[in-house]
């Protein structure tokens, strides 16, 4: 049994009186300890499956299952599910320290220690405690994203949903990021579904990936057939052509 | 044959925490060719951009030995002059179409202005000419985006507007600020082959800023690489993948690949050296 199923889902926005269906009929299933990602542009919804996951969107159609089960947003879902944000300069809490930000979610579940565990979180994600009683707006881009990842695992989550989590972080500082993310999945176990508009930081990350376009699933690749631009949709193809011809090649 | 060149560009900024210096010495000539200039957030290249059209603001500070545009001292014009040389010859064409286009004011109008108060066009000669400049940068229905408000279109359709807008004055050198990276990789093609035609067509002279190290080989002639305000490396863009900067390496090495191997991405040792 996969750990997380999604079958047919449907996602829909009344804007205007009008009604915009950002999801149509996608369906994926992720085993326990997989990672895998969503690409396509922008308005391909990718990014609503995981907001739909969390009950931050309409869901119109469909079910969704954790663990075999239809998912329920109370306090075990929570414990089970976190999310990472893209933008760390929005997702963090600007008035409060890294301290608060990080030990709120232990308050909320009632687990003590807190102290030793926020202490523990920081150096997880390789930021020094030093910075504990800090302010976002005292770190830098890539340090802020370091503190939304440990903010996520504070409740030692099984399933990390990580939307475009290094889109807004220079080169290098994406590289670091994904050392970090890699490095905790293989120490934890976890399980990843992973949204992003970059083929290659997906290749790098995930086992299988699904390509979307328009709120509809167009194809799944397993990662040896998206290295082999193995796909049989021309759009897919197309999306890859224009990753490819970014690659710049010895010749 | 020069276009520009600048020699010794320094921007500071006197702040509360001290003198920050944004740009430290920055010397590169540029002819009608395209001349890409990379690096992280930070390293200056948006502020070298900025410079050379004097738009940085009170209480930056831009100094330097020699800023010349086709024979004109750039730093001893008059704000006046300035002024006309911004449009007609040096254009900047800005990263986010969300911020950088009016969002209370119509494409159509905001393409028109300078026509119309600029060069004193009438409003079917002004009009005329903004459709034409939408369909050199490829939008296929240039009457309905003359009519949209900003917030009705795609970050791509924005993005060619500004370009679309910069372009109508025919300027000899255009400097384009991170111009692709807000769109997705199929629209970044697009935009880049327009800017391509055109550079190519006309024979402007082309600055183009971005973090996107081989996005820049791959497009532009010749490649500065600047770090903490210096550049560190110039080099034909050809000739990137045998760059010798650690720190140019490093940029390129960081970059996952497609097909490439999952071990831990190389990350960038950072040598206080670079910044000297």
């Amino acid at each position: 049994m996969a750990l997380i199923e999604i079958e047919n889902l449907s996602v829909t926005f009344t804007a205007q009186g009008r009604q915009v269906r950002a999801v149509e009929n996608v369906s994926l299933s992720v085993e326990a300890r997989e990672s895998y990602g969503l690409v396509g542009e922008s308005g391909s919804g990718k990014s609503t499956i995981l907001r739909a996951i969390c009950g931050l969107a309409p869901v119109s159609g469909g079910t969704i299952r954790i663990g075999g089960a239809p998912v329920q947003r109370d306090k075990a879902f929570s414990r089970r599910v976190q999310m990472v944000f893209q933008d760390p300069y929005a997702s963090l809490h600007p008035r409060h320290t890294l301290d608060r930000t990080l030990s709120e979610p232990l308050a909320i579940h009632g687990i003590g220690d807190a102290d030793a565990r926020v202490v523990q979180a920081l150096r997880d994600v390789g930021l020094p405690t030093s910075f504990r009683f800090r302010y976002p707006h005292q770190l830098s881009g890539g340090q802020r994203q370091r503190v939304a990842i440990a903010r996520a695992l504070m409740l030692e989550p099984e399933i990390l949903l990580l939307d475009e989590p290094t889109s807004a972080l220079d080169a290098s500082v994406q590289a670091e990021v994904l050392n970090l993310l890699a490095r905790l999945r293989a120490e934890r176990g976890l399980t990843f579904l992973m949204v992003s508009h970059d083929l290659a930081v997906i290749d790098h990350m995930c086992d299988r990936v699904l390509v979307m376009q328009h709120g509809r699933a167009v194809e799944e690749l397993a990662r040896d057939d998206l290295a082999g631009a193995r796909m049989k949709t021309d759009y897919a193809r197309s999306l890859f052509a224009a990753s490819a011809d970014r690659m710049l090649t010895s010749s | 044959m020069t276009l520009l060149s600048v020699k010794n560009l320094r921007v500071s900024f006197d702040t509360e925490a001290g003198l920050v210096e944004a740009v430290r010495g920055v010397s590169f000539s540029l002819g009608r060719e395209r001349l890409g200039i990379v690096g992280e957030s930070g390293s200056g290249k948006t502020m070298t951009g900025r410079s050379v059209l004097r738009l940085v603001r009170p209480p930056g500070r831009i100094e330097a030995e020699e800023m010349r545009f086709d024979g004109q001292d750039l730093m001893a014009l008059s704000e006046r002059d300035m002024r006309r040389l911004r449009g007609p010859r040096i254009a900047m064409v800005m990263q986010d179409p969300k911020y950088s286009l009016n969002p209370v004011m119509k494409v159509g109008d905001q393409l028109m202005e300078g026509l119309r108060q600029r060069d004193r066009l009438s409003r079917s000669e002004a009009r005329a000419k903004a459709v034409a400049a939408l369909e050199a940068v490829q939008i296929r229905d240039p009457e309905r985006v003359l009519e949209a408000y900003p917030h009705e279109l795609s970050g791509g359709m924005g993005q060619r507007v500004m370009i679309a807008m910069m372009l109508i004055p025919n300027p000899d050198l255009l400097i384009a600020d991170e111009p692709t990276s807000a769109l997705d990789v199929t629209v970044q093609a697009e935009v880049l082959s327009i800017l391509d035609g055109l550079v190519r067509d006309r024979g402007m002279g082309l600055i183009f800023i971005s973090h996107d190290l081989r996005l820049v080989a791959r497009f532009c002639d010749r490649v500065l690489v600047m770090y903490k305000g210096r550049v560190v490396e110039e080099l034909a863009a050809r000739d990137l993948l045998a760059a010798r900067h650690p720190y140019t390496q490093g940029l390129l090495n960081c970059l996952p690949r497609i097909g490439g191997d999952r071990g831990p991405l190389p990350g960038l040792d950072r040598n206080a050296e670079w910044a000297r």
